[in-house]
């Protein structure tokens, strides 16, 4: 096997950064199709992220990366080597489980000198990896610890310095903060991406929350029912998705009746420019594209404020209009000030909302 | 309390007499009978109890099995006792069934020196009960081997032999001491199968009660009384040790 | 070792599986041996291979069940059971409530006193308590019901864990604060709000005792009372394969029993490992 792209790093590390394809990569578990035919290439470095409800094949996508499944069709390549068959010991990926994957008899220390003694680091070398990861992921205090002992945070910590320490080509996170509170998950996440950037490991992330998906991510693929759906920047996923499953997959969405116009659609009562092609009429649109107004005697067709929630720099209202049925806008400074349920109200998409998808 | 006294002060006389007696002499072979019996099968039921929680473990294919072995085993582990051991003399008597099978085939089993009431009959028997009580005791913390261990320590580079050796043994140690010396205090203690087999056996509990049930010398009931206290004595270390072993199994489990 | 496919090899699975094969064989074949000498109305000395399908009848045990004293000493034992069930049930339920709900924090104290009859074997105690009462009491030990405090406590450690695994699963701390913030008494609570949530784990300890109960012989032997177990090894020296076909009837049904209470604690939730040992 050859290794392409050493890089030096800032912190004086090598790290072997690798580009990863998969090729038609097809997995069948008994009658059920886990993935078909999956294109996915990662550049070196690179975060990416697999997002999608469960059952659409991330995980399995995951597990044939790390080697722990065989395809029954296609190719995995890491810098252009086939490694299909190679077994997962001898892959020199790292990889972050969802839970209890820490080895229970070992201190958060031995759990990550783990990989480097089954190598066979000298001992210096182990030493000086060891204190360094601890640094990293701030766990100095902790490094005697057993895992009983830790919290959930800390011991996700350890196996992320874990899975890092033998300097992976390639790192695989399978939903690492599924397990955690919220705050924590949050936090932890952010360290994820931190440390990843810092070290600079090639990394597919698994997981079924959007908001994390599109925090750390340096790509989303949005995965369902086995089939790549799209895959791109976060932003672009957000602005331009390429169907109502991913604009629905991340975030909240609006579908509402769409008429065409020239250079554009009339959509709740206003003209937009619009991606995709209307094959059943119906446009998406986000609840921050949405502007509403109270009916001060105006004109119109008036929609019913059914309920109001203060989420801090936003306020959310949930409308009942007439045609569309339930619809949900965000709204932010005077305008979200003083609704309440049962309100009179005209909901129509701003003028400054840029496209919306069409369905 | 009563027991322990009179264990020590034979005759109303404090002294050590009566402990040493019991233990030295024509009763130094009942302890050694019953210790190398109980030992035996512990370490033969021991070992074959986990294989058996190892080999069931990640077995889903026939979907009864499992929960068959399960009831059977906290079925069988509670039948020693009078009708096990009419089961072996029917199957391993000198008119066994299987006896005469093995017979027509050439195997003369009892020509070999094997009898039900020998410690190895013994030990044969002990083991249908002794299999089924390790099974209950380790397939917990086998069942509690996850999958994400062995997968972290493949993905790391390990070898199957460096995953057992450094995860799946350490963890796997204390339950199995624990479930070992079970078996020792069960086989020790048990009394209806020796006494049915072997009903004036070198055992501890057949001599306990030889010793007492014939008590006309009030030295022999003293005597008695210090064999109980050893037998108690030896079973409360036992028990001891088996409960440090599972607190510590116990809490590697939480994590 | 890299793929499942590979991972689990054909040799493995062979050793494997001849592995559970040659245990279910050490398992059944002791028991077909004694169905062999119990219902085959053919001498012992005869029963080899070539005779594996002749005489097969349950005259033996028809014959062994028209007994008039199996029966007297068959209600000996069940009387016992019963006994020695209420008795537990009596002691070790409010034990286990005040445990669980008032002083969490002795439960590890409680479980290991409670383990204790099993390091005290059988013989152990009776000699002790034998002792004790030959000097206190001496007609105490007479009455073959002198056996059911004997029972009580040694079936106390099955008893006291199916119960308290039992309180765990119905969250009784909560049980019986929403029970009392309502005006009910403790016995009220007991009987009324603990006791019918908890019936599962209560007919699982009652099971476990009545089976241990009725196959127990060590106490009974040794005390020179007359039990079911203590009947089958005198009646089956006189008579060997009616004896045999008779204990096996009582092997299958107190097997039966305890597989339908092992039943029942798994529809509960209940692992057989934390009710048994």
């Amino acid at each position: 096997m050859t290794r392409t792209s050493t890089n030096q790093r800032t912190d004086g590390q090598h790290n072997d950064m690798a580009t990863i394809e998969m090729i038609g990569v097809r997995k069948e578990f008994g009658a059920t199709v886990a993935l078909a035919d999956l294109h996915l290439s990662i550049g070196s470095g690179e975060l990416v992220c697999l997002l999608g409800p469960s059952g659409c094949g991330k995980t399995t996508a995951l597990r044939l990366l790390a080697g722990f499944e065989t395809p029954d069709a296609g190719a995995i390549l890491v810098d252009g080597d086939d490694i299909t068959t190679v077994p997962p010991r001898r892959r020199g990926f790292g990889m972050v489980f969802q839970e209890y994957s820490l080895f229970p008899n070992l201190t958060a220390r031995q759990n990550i000198e783990f990989g480097l003694k089954v190598r066979r680091a000298g001992k210096a070398e182990t030493a000086a990896t060891v204190e360094r990861l601890l640094t990293m992921t701030r766990l100095e205090k902790h490094a005697s610890k057993f895992p009983h002992q830790m919290s959930g945070g800390q011991k996700q910590r350890v196996a992320l310095a874990r899975a890092i320490a033998t300097q992976p080509r390639l790192l695989l996170l399978d939903e690492p903060l599924s397990a955690l509170d919220a705050q924590v998950r949050e936090h932890l996440r952010e360290e994820i991406r931190r440390l990843q950037q810092q070290v600079g490991v090639t990394t597919v992330f698994v997981t079924h929350d959007q908001h994390e998906a599109m925090a750390v991510a340096d790509r989303v693929a949005v995965m369902r029912d086995g089939v790549l759906e799209q895959i791109d920047p976060p932003r672009t996923l957000y602005s331009r998705p390429a169907s109502a499953f991913v604009a629905g997959f991340v975030g909240t969405v609006n579908r509402v009746g769409a008429r065409p116009e020239p250079d554009g659609w009339r959509v709740l009562g206003a003209h937009v420019p619009a991606v995709g092609e209307a094959v059943t009429g119906t446009a998406v649109v986000r609840p921050e594209q949405l502007a509403v107004q109270r009916a001060n005697g105006t004109p119109g067709v008036f929609a019913t404020v059914t309920g109001v929630s203060f989420l801090g720099a936003l306020t959310r209202l949930t409308l009942d209009h007439p045609d569309e049925g339930p619809l949900v806008a965000d709204l932010i400074g005077p305008e979200a000030d003083g609704w309440e349920v049962g309100d009179r109200a005209i909901a129509r998409v701003r003028a400054d909302a840029g496209s919306v998808v069409l369905q | 309390m009563v027991v322990i006294g009179h264990a020590f002060a034979p005759n109303g006389v404090p002294g050590l007499g009566a402990m040493s007696e019991a233990v030295s002499g024509p009763f130094r072979s009942p302890f050694r009978n019953s210790i190398v019996l109980s030992a035996v099968t512990a370490v033969i039921g021991g070992a074959l109890g986990l294989l058996l929680a190892l080999a069931v473990k990640d077995l889903t294919r026939p979907r009864w099995l499992r929960p068959g072995i399960d009831a059977w085993c906290s079925v069988a582990s509670q039948l020693g006792g009078v009708p096990l051991a009419f089961a072996f003399v029917a199957a391993l008597g000198t008119q066994g069934v299987v006896t005469k099978a093995l017979d027509a085939i050439g195997i003369d089993l009892l020509g070999t020196g094997f009898s039900l009431s020998s410690l190895a009959g013994l030990v044969v028997v002990y083991l249908y009960f002794s299999i089924p009580l390790m099974f209950l005791v380790v397939m917990p913390a086998v069942a509690g081997l996850r999958e994400t261990w062995r997968e972290a320590a493949t993905l790391m580079g390990a070898s199957p032999w460096r995953y057992w050796r450094s995860v799946a043994a350490p963890l796997l140690v204390p339950p199995v001491l624990g479930g070992v010396l079970l078996l020792f205090i069960n086989a020790f203690s048990a009394y209806a199968t020796a006494y049915v087999l072997d009903s004036s056996g070198q055992l501890v509990p057949l001599q306990i009660r030889f010793v007492l049930q014939g008590n006309v010398i009030t030295g022999e009931q003293d005597l008695g009384y210090a064999l109980v206290t050893w037998t108690v004595a030896l079973l409360a270390v036992g028990l001891a040790v088996m409960t440090l072993l599972q607190r510590r199994a116990a809490r590697w489990a939480q994590a | 070792m890299s793929a499942p496919a590979v991972r689990r090899s054909r040799g493995g699975a062979v050793a494997r599986w001849t592995f559970l094969g040659l245990l279910a064989l050490f398992f059944v074949v002791p028991q077909l041996a004694m169905a062999r000498f119990a219902f085959q109305n053919v001498p012992v000395v005869m029963l080899d291979s070539s005779t594996v399908l002749q005489g097969w009848s349950a005259h033996r045990l028809i014959e062994a069940l028209a007994e008039p004293e199996l029966w007297v000493s068959a209600r000996t034992s069940v009387v016992l059971a019963a006994l020695a069930i209420a008795l537990n049930l009596a002691l070790l339920m409010p034990l286990a409530v005040l445990v669980e709900v008032y002083r969490p924090r002795l439960r590890p104290l409680v479980t290991a006193v409670t383990l204790l009859p099993w390091v005290v074997p059988p013989i152990a105690l009776v000699v002790g308590v034998a002792a004790t009462f030959r000097q206190v009491a001496p007609w105490f030990l007479a009455s073959p019901l002198s056996l059911v405090p004997f029972y009580a406590l040694w079936a106390m450690p099955f008893t006291y864990r199916a119960l308290d695994a039992g309180l765990r699963a119905v969250n009784a701390r909560t049980l019986v604060e929403a029970a009392r913030s309502l005006g009910a008494s403790l016995p009220t609570v007991l009987v009324r709000v603990l006791a019918p949530a908890m019936s599962a784990a209560i007919v699982a300890s009652a099971g476990l005792t009545g089976a241990l109960v009725l196959g127990e012989f060590a106490f009974a032997s040794l005390l020179l009372k007359n039990t079911l177990p203590t009947y089958l090894v005198n009646y089956q020296r006189g008579a060997p394969q009616a004896g045999m076909a008779l204990a096996l009837t009582v092997m299958v049904f107190t097997a039966v029993g305890m597989a339908g209470v092992v039943h029942l604690l798994r529809r509960r939730g209940l692992g057989v490992s934390t009710v048994g040992v």
